[in-house]
C-alpha cells in the first residue's frame, strides 16, 4: 500500500516538475490604496485585463496613501520588493528613481507613443533624467465645484465662473437658511479650498511661481493678498459644525440640498452616482478659472522596482502596457471616476463631468500641474498647516499669513 | 461619593465583611445606593459610544446619512455585519475581515506568550536579585518607551533584512516581543516589588534557586498581574497595524489590515455602517478575552503563604 | 552545601536571564536611537541620506508652530489625562471590589474600551461631540435650547475632548491594574482595621492607598507612555484640528516621517521628545540609586 502511494507521489512530483510551462507563470504583487467597493471594482478592470494576458494580478492593497507607500518602500528596501506599486502622480517616488530601484519604462512610452497622448505636465511628472520611470493611469481633477441644481435654480444662479460669483451666489443661498459651502474641515480639504481660490486669483502664473519656483516675491504681491482675503471671507460660509467632518459627509449635504455647493475632487462623483442622482439634472460640476487655466491634474501613477526574478520582469512589461491601452483605460476610469490619462479616446463613454473635463484637458491653457507635481511632500505639508492655520484663527491677518508662507519657502533644503 | 465615604463609618462585621471575601453584604445600606450610582451613571458614559456603534451598524446608510445618530434603527438590517466578516471589499478581493482572523490568532498567541515569559523573567530578575546595571537597564528601556514606535521601523527592517530574516511570522514574534519588553518587564518588576521580601528570603533559605524561585513561587503569585500582563498584550498585538504590515509577511497579515482597507478608503465611498460592524467583530476576540479574565482577579494566596 | 555557591549560580542565572532584555536593548533599542538622533543630523527626506546639515532640522523644528501647539498639548492633556484616569480607575477599583452584583459584567463595561481599535471609536466620539449632529443637539432637542457643548469645534477647548476620549479608553485598564492591586491586599488589614474601629475612608486613604503604591506607579507609567504615543486619538476624533489646535508630537513624528517624506524633520522631533524624557528620568533614576542598597 505505502509502496503505491510514494510511487503514485514521485509521479506526480515528476509530472509537475517537468511542466516548465506551468512554473513560467506570470505572477504579480501590486501594492496600492483602493480598497473601498467602487475603488476594488475599478483594480479589477486591470486584475481582468491582465489575468487575459496571462498573468495572474496578486493583490496587496493597503488603505491610507500613506500606509501603502510606507509598506512599498519598506519592502523595496528590505530586499522583497512588489512587482508594481502606487503613487501619486508627483515628487514620491523621487529617492527610489535616485537610489536606482525603479526600473524605466520608456521604451513603452515611446512604442505606444505615451507623450503624445498625455498631457505634458502629466508625463513630465512621472519623467526622470529625460526618462519615464511611472506609468501615470488616469487623471483626477481636484477642484471641482459640485453644486445642488435645485437650489441654485432657486435663487435664480448658474454655475459660477470665479469665485467672486460663488460668493454672490452664496449670499442669496444664506438669505434662504441653507449652508453656502459645504465643508469638510480638515487639513487638506483647508488646503484644498485655499489652492483653488488661488488658481482662480492669480492664475497659473502665481500657481506655478509659488510651487513650482517659490518665488517669493510673487507671494508678497497683490494676487496672493486677494486670494488670501477671498479665504478668509469664505469663512463665513461653512457651518459650525464642519471642523473634523469627512469629505463625503459634506457631500451628502449638498446631495440632500441642505448645502449649495462643496469643492471637491471628481471622487465625489461617486457619492452622487450612489444616491442616484443625475448631473445635468440633479447636481452640477464646474471648473473656476477666471485668469486662465483652470483643470488642476492629480491623479495616480505606478512604479517597477527592479526584480530579480525574469518571469516577474516580464510580468511588469506586460502589466505596464495594458495599462494605458486607451479600452482598459475607459473601463477603469468609468469605474474611478477620474478620466483617461490619453485624451485620444472616445469620451462619449463617459459621463457628463468626465467629458467636460476631458474638453478642459485636451485643451493646453486649461492644463494645471497639482501640487504634488510641483513641489515635494515636506513642502506642501508644511504649507497645509499653515493654510489650515490660517483657515481657522480669524484673528491672524494677511500679513501674517504671508509671513508664514514665506519662511516655510525659505526653509526649503 | 460622599454615600461611599460618610455614610458607613465602620466596616459591617460579622457578615464576612471584608471587601473580596466572604458572602455578599445583604443590607442596602446608603454607601452601597452610593456605590451602585457611581457605577451605574459611569457605565453610561463607558456605553454610550458602543450605543451608537451597535445602531449604527444595523442600520442602511441612508439612514445612516440622513439620520440622527442616537435613533434606534427604523429599518433594522444585519446587512452590514454579513458584509464587514465575509464580502467588503478590502482591496481587488472582497472577503471582508475573516480572510485576517487565522493569521490575527497565528501571530497573537506565540507573541503573548514569548513577550510574557521574557518580561515577566527580566521583572522578576531586576526586583529581587542584585544585578549591576539592573536599574540602568530598567531606567534605558523605559526611557525609550516614550519614543513613538514607529520610527524604529526601518532600522528593524534593515536589521532583519541584514540577519537574512525578511517578513515571515518568526519576524513579527520578535519584534512584538521587543515592543513589548518595557511595558511587560515594569509590569512585573514593580508587582514583585511590592510582594513581601520574607517571601523571596524564605524560599533562598530553603535552597531555592533563581528558576525555581520563579516558577514555583513568584508566578503563580502573580497571577492577577498576569492576567493583566494578558489583557495588555492581547490589545496590544490584537490590535497592532502597522507592525503586522510591514513584518509579518502577504501570507500572515493580520486582521487589522483588512480592518483599515475597510474602514479608512481616502476617496473611496465610507459605509459607516459596515465600518461599526467590522470594528466591534475585530474587538470580540479582546472583549472574550477581558469578560473571561474575571476568575483570575481573584485575591492572591500572598497571605496564606507568609503566615503558613 | 555551600552558601556562596549557590548563590553565585542562582546569581549568573538571574544576570543570563537579562541577557535577551540586554541584547534587545543593544541592537534595538540603542542602535535605532543612534540611527534616530543621527538622521535628525541630515537632510533626510523619504529614505536617510548622510548629508551633514548640523542643526538646521532643529532649528526648523523650534520655529515651527505646529510642532510647538503639539508640545503644549501633549503637557495639557498628559497632566489631565494621567490624573483623571488614576483617579476614576482607583473610584471604580474600589467600588467593584465591593462585592457588587454582576462584577463580570461591570468590569467588562469598563474595560471593552481598550479593546476597540480607536480608527472608528475616534469616529463615534467625533460625532457625540459635534456640535450639529451630537450631544448638543440632543439636549437642545429635549429642551434646553441654550445648551452648549461645542468643545470639539472650538481651539481653545479640543483638547478636552481629547481627555475625554482618553480617558474613557484608558481607566478601565487603570481600574483592572488597581483591583489587581486590591486583592493583593492581605485580609489581615481589613480584619486589623474593622478591630481598631476604622472608618472605611481612613483605611483606604491611610492604609491602602500607600500599600498600591506599585500599583498606582504601574499604572502611571503606563498612562505617561501612552500620552506620549498619543497618535490614534487625535487623528480619528480630530485629526489634529481645528487647524493644528489638537496636534500632539506622535502625531508629527508620524505625519512627517509617512505622509510628508521628511525623515529629517521627524527624527529632530523624536530625539525632542526623548531628550525630554531622559532629562526627567535621569534625576530620578540618580535619586533612586542613591535611596536603594536596603533590599
Amino acid at each position: 500500500m505505502m509502496r503505491s502511494f510514494f510511487a503514485t507521489a514521485s509521479l506526480v512530483a515528476m509530472v509537475t516538475a517537468a511542466s516548465p510551462a506551468a512554473a513560467q507563470e506570470m505572477k504579480a504583487e501590486v501594492i496600492h490604496w483602493w480598497t473601498s467597493g467602487g475603488e476594488s471594482a475599478a483594480v479589477k478592470v486591470f486584475a481582468d485585463q491582465f489575468t487575459k494576458a496571462g498573468g495572474t494580478w496578486v493583490d496587496s492593497a493597503v488603505a491610507g496613501g500613506a500606509n501603502a507607500r510606507t509598506a512599498a518602500i519598506n519592502r523595496t528596501v528590505g530586499g522583497n520588493p512588489p512587482a508594481m506599486m502606487q503613487f501619486n502622480t508627483g515628487k514620491q517616488f523621487d529617492e527610489l528613481v535616485e537610489g536606482g530601484m525603479l526600473i524605466d519604462v520608456d521604451a513603452l512610452a515611446t512604442e505606444g507613443k505615451w507623450k503624445s497622448v498625455m498631457p505634458e505636465a502629466i508625463v513630465n511628472a512621472a519623467t526622470r533624467n529625460g526618462k519615464m520611470f511611472a506609468v501615470p493611469i488616469n487623471i483626477h481633477g481636484q477642484n471641482w465645484i459640485w453644486f445642488n441644481k435645485q437650489v441654485l435654480d432657486s435663487v435664480g444662479a448658474a454655475e459660477p465662473k470665479s469665485w467672486d460669483d460663488a460668493i454672490a451666489i452664496m449670499d442669496k443661498v444664506k438669505a434662504r437658511g441653507i449652508i453656502p459651502l459645504a465643508f469638510s474641515g480638515q487639513k487638506v480639504w483647508e488646503r484644498g479650498l485655499f489652492n483653488a481660490v488661488l488658481l482662480d486669483k492669480g492664475g497659473p502664473a502665481l500657481w506655478n511661481g509659488l510651487y513650482s519656483k517659490r518665488d517669493q516675491a510673487m507671494v508678497k504681491g497683490a494676487d496672493f493678498r486677494a486670494a488670501a482675503e477671498t479665504y478668509a471671507k469664505l469663512r463665513s460660509y461653512v457651518d459650525p459644525g464642519s471642523p473634523g467632518r469627512n469629505w463625503n459627509d459634506a457631500t451628502a449635504l449638498v446631495i440632500q440640498g441642505k448645502a449649495a455647493m462643496q469643492l471637491m475632487g471628481d471622487w465625489a462623483k461617486g457619492e452622487f452616482a450612489s444616491a442616484g442622482k443625475v448631473a445635468g439634472k440633479d447636481f452640477g460640476c464646474a471648473i473656476i478659472g477666471s485668469k486662465g487655466g483652470g483643470y488642476v491634474m492629480g491623479g495616480d501613477i505606478f512604479a517597477f522596482p527592479k526584480l530579480k526574478d525574469p518571469a516577474a520582469a516580464k510580468a511588469q512589461v506586460t502589466l505596464a502596457k495594458l495599462l494605458v491601452e486607451p479600452e482598459t483605460q475607459i473601463l477603469f476610469n468609468q469605474k474611478k471616476g477620474s478620466i483617461p490619462v490619453r485624451i485620444d479616446v472616445d469620451a462619449s463613454r463617459l459621463d457628463l463631468c468626465a467629458q467636460k473635463a476631458m474638453k478642459l484637458v485636451a485643451d493646453k491653457s486649461q492644463q494645471v500641474a497639482s501640487v504634488e507635481m510641483l513641489a515635494p511632500p515636506a513642502m506642501n505639508g508644511a504649507l497645509e498647516d499653515v493654510y489650515s492655520q490660517y483657515w481657522n484663527t480669524p484673528s491672524m491677518t494677511v500679513d501674517q499669513f504671508v509671513d508664514k508662507v514665506i519662511s516655510v519657502l525659505k526653509q526649503q533644503m | 461619593m460622599s454615600g461611599v465615604v460618610a455614610a458607613s463609618t465602620t466596616l459591617p462585621s460579622g457578615a464576612g465583611g471584608a471587601p473580596g471575601r466572604g458572602p455578599r453584604p445583604r443590607r442596602m445600606t446608603p454607601a452601597r445606593w452610593g456605590i451602585y450610582a457611581f457605577l451605574l451613571i459611569t457605565a453610561l458614559f463607558f456605553l454610550l459610544p458602543l450605543y451608537v456603534m451597535i445602531a449604527t451598524s444595523l442600520k442602511t446608510m441612508d439612514e445612516v446619512r440622513m439620520g440622527n445618530i442616537i435613533a434606534l434603527p427604523v429599518n433594522l438590517t444585519l446587512e452590514p455585519w454579513i458584509k464587514a466578516w465575509s464580502s467588503a471589499c478590502t482591496g481587488l478581493n472582497c472577503n471582508g475581515i475573516r480572510v485576517g482572523f487565522f493569521n490575527s490568532v497565528k501571530i497573537l498567541l506565540p507573541s503573548v506568550f514569548v513577550s510574557i515569559i521574557i518580561g515577566s523573567l527580566t521583572g522578576y530578575a531586576l526586583s529581587f536579585w542584585r544585578v549591576r546595571g539592573a536599574t540602568l537597564l530598567f531606567a534605558a528601556m523605559m526611557s525609550v518607551a516614550f519614543i513613538p514606535y514607529q520610527i524604529f521601523i526601518y532600522p528593524l527592517v534593515r536589521v532583519f533584512a541584514f540577519l537574512g530574516l525578511g517578513q515571515s511570522l518568526l519576524t513579527i514574534v520578535i519584534v512584538h516581543t521587543i515592543f513589548g519588553l518595557p511595558t511587560m518587564t515594569l509590569l512585573f518588576r514593580n508587582y514583585f516589588a511590592s510582594l513581601p521580601a520574607e517571601l523571596f528570603k524564605a524560599a533562598r533559605v530553603d535552597g531555592a534557586g533563581f528558576y525555581q524561585i520563579y516558577w514555583r513561587i513568584m508566578m503563580p503569585m502573580a497571577t492577577p498581574m498576569i492576567v493583566v500582563a494578558i489583557i495588555l498584550q492581547v490589545t496590544g498585538i490584537w490590535n497592532d497595524f502597522i507592525l503586522g504590515l510591514v513584518f509579518a509577511g502577504r501570507e500572515n497579515l493580520p486582521m487589522t489590515v483588512q480592518l483599515n482597507n475597510i474602514v479608512n478608503t481616502t476617496q473611496g465611498e465610507r459605509a459607516y455602517n459596515v465600518d461599526m460592524a467590522a470594528t466591534m467583530l475585530t474587538a470580540l476576540l479582546p472583549l472574550v478575552v477581558y469578560f473571561g479574565s474575571g476568575r483570575w482577579f481573584v485575591r492572591g494566596i500572598a497571605a496564606g503563604a507568609v503566615k503558613g | 552545601m555551600s552558601l556562596a555557591r549557590f548563590r553565585l549560580s542562582s546569581r549568573a542565572a538571574a544576570a543570563s536571564s537579562l541577557l535577551p532584555a540586554f541584547l534587545v536593548m543593544l541592537v534595538v533599542y540603542i542602535g535605532s536611537t543612534g540611527w534616530t538622533v543621527w538622521m535628525s543630523l541630515t537632510s533626510s527626506r523619504m529614505l536617510p541620506n548622510n548629508t551633514f546639515v548640523g542643526l538646521r532640522q532643529y532649528e526648523i523644528l523650534f520655529s515651527n508652530d505646529r510642532w510647538l501647539t503639539s508640545v503644549h498639548n501633549l503637557v495639557l492633556f498628559g497632566l489631565l489625562f494621567v490624573a483623571a484616569s488614576l483617579v476614576l480607575g482607583f473610584l471604580l477599583a474600589v467600588a467593584i471590589d465591593q462585592k457588587v452584583r454582576a462584577e463580570d459584567t461591570l468590569r467588562s463595561v469598563f474595560l471593552y474600551p481598550y479593546s476597540m481599535s480607536f480608527v472608528v471609536t475616534g469616529l463615534v466620539w467625533q460625532w457625540l461631540l459635534n456640535p450639529t449632529h451630537g450631544i448638543q443637539k440632543l439636549v437642545r432637542d429635549w429642551g434646553f435650547p441654550e445648551f452648549a457643548f461645542d468643545w470639539i469645534v472650538r481651539q481653545d477647548t479640543v483638547i478636552y475632548c481629547l481627555v475625554l476620549g482618553g480617558v474613557w479608553h484608558a481607566a478601565g485598564l487603570v481600574m483592572a491594574i488597581m483591583l489587581a492591586g486590591l486583592r493583593g491586599i492581605d485580609e489581615d488589614i481589613w480584619k486589623a482595621a474593622r478591630v481598631d474601629g476604622l472608618p472605611v475612608w481612613r483605611v483606604y486613604l491611610s492604609i491602602v492607598i500607600p500599600m498600591l503604591g506599585a500599583s498606582f506607579a504601574t499604572a502611571g507609567v503606563l498612562l505617561s507612555t501612552s500620552v506620549v504615543r498619543l497618535y490614534d486619538l487625535s487623528v480619528s476624533m480630530t485629526n489634529g484640528g481645528p487647524g493644528i489646535a489638537s496636534e500632539v508630537p506622535a502625531k508629527f513624528v508620524m505625519d512627517h516621517l509617512f505622509e510628508r517624506q521628511n525623515i529629517g524633520l521627524a527624527t529632530a522631533a523624536a530625539t525632542s521628545m526623548l531628550v525630554t524624557v531622559v532629562s526627567v528620568v535621569a534625576p530620578y533614576l540618580f535619586w533612586r540609586v542613591r535611596k536603594a542598597g536596603v533590599r
